[in-house]
């Protein structure tokens, strides 16, 4: 069976909507999903509210953003997310990163699996397509 | 064989695929897939899940509202 395993590491949401938009596909295309949330990806996996987060010089473009979203019907990044794990995708967060900012796993969203380690990422990955986002 | 019909009109990438693979989880072999979409992106990616997944794709046409993709499925 293929895999495609990513490392979200951008805490901005047109990364997460990438990531999103990968997962859900290679899930729907029949591969083993596994996204490992890192460092400032974590910051979109606490259970506080999402808040769209872009990189500065794409700032002023956030509504026409949106509007472009909602007209096509792209879905959020985490609706993608759950549809990836409907098909089995697992979703991890970093335990180091986790630590680095004083988030326990009650602190992450209930759409984090687990919390595990380099070790965990580099075995599931293994033989695979892997992806840095 | 009549086909079963997908209605992923109106669904951006990776909507349509999605929904197919949902309808290819409760298929058999031998049955056809018919795949309604207005994604651009269908045309490509429907061969590309096809090839992936080991089933086949009998025709793609482009009505003036959809494009409309029919798969044969050989392989569950």
């Amino acid at each position: 069976m293929s895999k495609l395993s990513i490392i979200l590491f951008s805490g901005t949401t047109d990364k997460a909507l990438a990531a999103g938009v990968l997962a859900q596909a290679a899930a729907a295309m029949g591969s083993e999903v596994t996204i490992f949330v890192t460092f400032w990806g974590l910051m979109n996996f606490t259970k506080a509210e999402k808040k769209m987060v872009l990189p500065k010089e794409f700032e002023q473009m956030g509504p026409a953003m949106m509007q472009g979203m909602a007209k096509e019907h792209v879905k959020s990044w985490y609706e993608m997310m759950l549809e990836a794990k409907e098909f089995g995708a697992k979703i991890y967060a970093c335990s180091m990163s986790a630590g680095v900012f004083g988030l326990k796993k009650e602190d992450l969203d209930p759409i984090i699996d687990d919390m595990v380690g380099a070790a965990t990422y580099l075995q599931q990955s293994e033989d695979g397509q892997a992806l840095f986002i | 064989m009549e086909a079963k019909i997908i209605d992923s009109r109106g669904a951006a990438c990776p909507g349509p695929i999605t929904d197919l693979a949902k309808a290819y989880r409760n298929s058999k072999v031998g049955d056809i897939l018919e795949l309604w979409a207005t994604d651009k992106g269908v045309r490509a990616d429907t061969q590309a899940w096809a090839t992936k997944t080991g089933n086949e794709i009998l025709e793609v046409k482009e009505d003036p509202d959809k494009i409309v993709v029919r798969i044969k499925i050989n392989k569950r």
